[in-house]
């Protein structure tokens, strides 16, 4: 027997998913290996359709919102409010002006909210899992918030067409902002639990690199794209409803590895504290909601309505044929379909912990994927 | 550009082959035939004015009569967003694929292809994957299209 | 209260019983390892439940708290559950390497308990070559693990397998090198005279320095990748691997692997009291609860460790030990060879 042959090795195939630890649901990687290292990585989705699209097409407009609530189900009040917005173009329903600051403020908080999600599971994918429960432990305190405003912890079906549900409770302002003024503190705590944790600072740093021209060209956006550097964000550059009105920085990373978009998403909440904090002190009186019939029928027309999410780009697009209740087609656009689509890209080459994190720190969540 | 200058802006650079539909309501939305797709998409992106460098959504409508593939684009450099769409009919519906410009329309495609039935021409990975592998019940986002246990709500 | 008198009595009254002297050596080396079997099986349980109150008071929760007192019997619990469940054994495993794995590692985990003194006369045997014995014991684990990932016929679990065999090779040799000080100095190989070597807390060898800390810290890194413990736990990293080389064993297989891995991480830490921390020496209580008192502040900072600390990636393990911690304990070990030729320091 020659040397060469005592020495073969082989690729194998393996199956990670859908019901593996840290894939974050139903997604399913083929990874062709080398030992540790991954040659190939194709995501196979679909594990969790639910047909949203075609379910929506049968109901009326004001119907259709708790099925958003199910399309993005860590932002529930974005996808409300992403539809909402879009429907108000379509029909020139304008909302008070109250419930607008009220929408952002629920928006906002939820997206602190998603991002304490993502931190967390981030943290337990690089196998730190302490922090999983600093980060919900927080995240309690807002679906307390969201609770004692409309009863519902996870699917909140409070935006409505034209404005809001109901008026926020008297002891949510004072809770809100002592939310507010303790929440920096506590990032401060996972500051110095990881940023310069040695460990994760070389588990993220210069794994999972995404250059700018080819987080565009697949349509990467939110904080994987500011991440690579791209300076963009939809609340600023392509502002909707009131966000012209408050004061926030855009963070940007540099690199565009993981740790940069570790640290994106962290500078995000203090940000998203900013808003809210704003949006309590200008909060006017006021209607909440704009009349709307529940039999409401738009005019013919057809509208592509996209917000900035926490895990990127929403885009509702809807087509009303005018002479129904029900939209003729409704198509949902999540972050996390494209961010899933780059990363066979990015994954190529590294270790099988790579694409964990990187996985992790792309923040894809699957209901957004399948629909 | 507001979205005035960007209407007449695009109406002057493709004259006769693009056409301005009333049914969009926030931003201009086009109408474009589908052999022209490839060649509107390749200028608009390298176009210096333009530069429509991000996809955000290709979406099919089943119209009833026909299909829709509606291409909502933007440009993170310039801050535009339009909208355009193109018709096919319903027999041997089949439009271009977009990836040599927009990587990321591989599975915005793969999703047309899979729940409408409009093939995709050059795409080079149309293999099912929102549906399950074995799926052999048709189209199910076409608007005849009814799941053996469906129960269609009677229009009121 | 010593406990090494009781025992000495126990033999004088068997052996004054008349049997034949064969016998009675027989009845008491069972006894003793039966004691310290069972010592050790409670000292596991104790751990897992320890873990789990540590993890869950640093994440602010409770952790067990229905099963007795805040919840000390949860591991018996545990453990009667685990009894009871099926012993399922996978279609296409490879039989009898699956079936030995487990009982291999549970095996492995106690044999190092024969030469570590857990008081003063309290030892099973007090070899004259007692480290060397540990350590070469202590490696049984690995293979335990290979043969569980190989055996399982799972990619998972290979990848487990293959990656716990890695990193044992890698800190066995940091492990070993950083111990060869201690060796040095106290000038013998048996563990009850390296105890004695540090009668009084200056001459404890963490204390000794430049030498004794830096062996001392190299000594807890590689012991916390020798028992696989975060952030060093590759072997079995619950989301990169699902659950690494145990993953297809459940039952009473899984129970075996768990209670060894916690007896591997006791073992270690007795290690580091022993070389380190002067053993069982101490004044005023008895040497036994001096023993388990250092080693359990030992194993709480391994505890600290895993619920802290982020996992490293498997080639970044690898640096770190060939690159850091290989070369820093040969350098350790000619300062202390330097040291001990040229006497500077006598203690």
């Amino acid at each position: 027997m020659t040397a060469s042959k005592a020495l073969r090795t082989e690729e194998f195939l393996v199956n990670m998913g859908p019901h593996h630890p840290s894939t974050h649901g139903v997604c399913r990687f083929l990874l062709t290996m080398d030992g540790e290292v991954v040659i190939k990585a194709v995501p196979y989705i679909g594990y969790l359709h639910r047909a949203l699209e075609k379910i929506c097409e049968n109901r009326t407009y004001p119907q259709c919102l708790p099925v958003l609530d199910r399309f993005e189900y860590c932002t529930s009040m974005s996808c409300e409010y992403a539809f909402c917005l879009a429907v108000e173009k379509l029909a020139g329903i304008q909302a008070p002006e109250r419930a607008e600051y009220l929408r952002i403020i629920m928006v906002e908080l939820n997206r602190i909210a998603s991002h304490l999600i993502w931190f967390g599971t981030t943290a337990l994918d690089l196998g730190a899992i302490t922090p999983f429960l600093y980060g919900f432990r927080e995240r309690e305190d807002i679906l307390d918030l969201f609770e004692m405003t409309c009863g519902q912890r996870l699917t909140y079906n409070y935006i409505r067409i034209g404005g809001v549900s109901r008026d926020i409770p008297s002891q949510f302002i004072p809770k809100a902002k002592e939310f507010i003024d303790k929440f920096p503190s506590k990032i401060d705590d996972y500051v110095k639990l990881l940023n310069e944790n040695p460990i994760w600072v070389v588990r993220n740093r210069n794994v999972g690199i995404l250059p700018p021209e080819l987080a565009l060209s697949y349509g990467v956006s939110g904080p994987v794209l500011r991440g690579s550097g791209v300076k963009f964000d939809l609340r600023k550059d392509d502002p909707y409803s009131i966000y012209d009105r408050f004061e926030f920085d855009i963070p940007t990373g540099k690199y565009g590895d993981c740790y940069d978009r570790y640290l994106v998403r962290m500078a995000e909440m203090l940000q998203s504290t900013r808003i809210v904090k704003q949006a309590l002190e200008q909060l006017p009186e006021g209607d909440i909601k704009a009349k709307v019939s529940p039999q409401f029928k738009p005019p013919k027309g057809e509208v592509y309505s996209r917000i900035e999410n926490s895990r990127g780009e929403m885009g509702i697009y809807i087509q009303s044929p005018g002479d129904s209740k029900k939209p003729l087609r409704v198509k949902m656009r999540g972050g996390s379909y494209n961010h899933l689509q780059v990363m066979p890209e990015i994954v190529k080459g590294g270790k099988i912990a790579d694409l964990v994190a990187v996985m992790a720190s792309m923040d894809i969540i699957m209901p957004e994927v399948d629909r | 550009m507001d979205h005035t200058e960007l209407t007449k802006y695009i109406l002057e650079k493709f004259p006769g082959k693009i056409e301005l539909l009333d049914t969009g309501k926030a931003e201009p939305f086009f109408k474009i035939s589908a052999d022209f797709l490839l060649d509107f998409c390749r200028s608009i992106h390298s176009d210096e004015k333009l530069f429509i460098d991000f996809l955000c959504n290709i979406g099919a409508v089943d119209t009833g009569k026909k299909f829709e593939v509606v291409y909502s684009v933007a440009s993170v450099k310039n801050h535009i967003r339009f909208d355009f769409k193109l018709e096919q009919e319903y027999e041997g519906a089949e439009i271009d694929s977009i990836q040599e410009i927009w990587a990321g329309a591989n599975w915005h495609e793969r999703e047309v292809w899979e729940l409408y039935g409009i093939n995709i021409r050059n795409h080079g990975n149309l293999t099912r994957f929102l549906l399950p592998d074995d799926w052999n019940q048709g189209f199910p986002m076409r608007k005849n299209w009814d799941a053996p246990d469906f129960v269609r709500m009677p229009e009121q | 209260m010593e406990l090494a008198n009781i025992f000495k009595y126990l033999y004088q009254s068997l052996a004054n019983s008349g049997l034949p002297q064969v016998w009675v050596d027989i009845i008491a080396l069972v006894a003793a390892g039966l004691i310290v079997f069972g010592v050790l099986a409670v000292i596991a349980l104790f751990l897992v439940w320890w873990e789990r109150k540590v993890s869950a008071h640093i994440q602010q929760r409770f952790g067990p708290m229905r099963t007795g007192w805040h919840g000390v019997l949860q591991t018996i619990a545990d453990a009667i559950k685990l009894i009871q469940k099926e012993d399922i054994t996978p279609t296409n495993v490879d039989r009898p390497v699956f079936y030995w794995a487990p009982i291999i590692a549970f095996v492995a985990a106690f044999l190092a308990y024969i030469a570590i003194p857990f008081g003063k006369g309290l030892i099973v045997s007090d070899l004259n070559i007692g480290i060397l014995f540990i350590i070469a014991i202590t490696t049984f684990t690995i293979i335990s693990l290979l043969m569980a990932g190989w055996g399982s016929n799972n990619k998972y679990a290979l990848l487990g397998g293959m990656r716990s065999a890695a990193q044992v090779v890698s800190y066995e040799v940091p492990m070993v090198v950083s111990i060869l000080p201690i060796i040095l100095f106290a000038g013998t190989l048996s563990m009850v005279e390296i105890v004695e070597a540090q009668a009084k807390i200056y001459q404890w060898f963490i204390f000794r320095v430049p030498f004794g800390p830096i062996a001392f810290i190299i000594y807890i890194i590689a012991g916390t990748a020798e028992t696989n413990r975060t952030p060093f736990d590759l072997p079995e990293a619950e989301q990169e691997l699902v659950a690494g080389f145990n993953v297809e064993y459940s039952g009473m297989k899984f129970a075996m692997f768990f209670l060894a891995e916690f007896v591997n991480m006791f073992t270690v830490c007795a290690i580091a009291t022993t070389l380190f921390l002067g053993g069982w020496q101490g004044p005023f209580l008895p040497s036994w609860v001096w023993f388990l008192g250092k080693t359990l502040v030992l194993v709480f900072l391994l505890m600290w460790f895993r619920w802290t600390y982020p996992r490293l990636r498997v080639d970044q393990l690898m640096e770190f030990s060939w690159k850091f911690l290989v070369p820093l304990s040969f350098a350790n070990l000619i300062i202390a060879g330097f040291m001990k030729h040229s006497k500077w320091f006598n203690w």
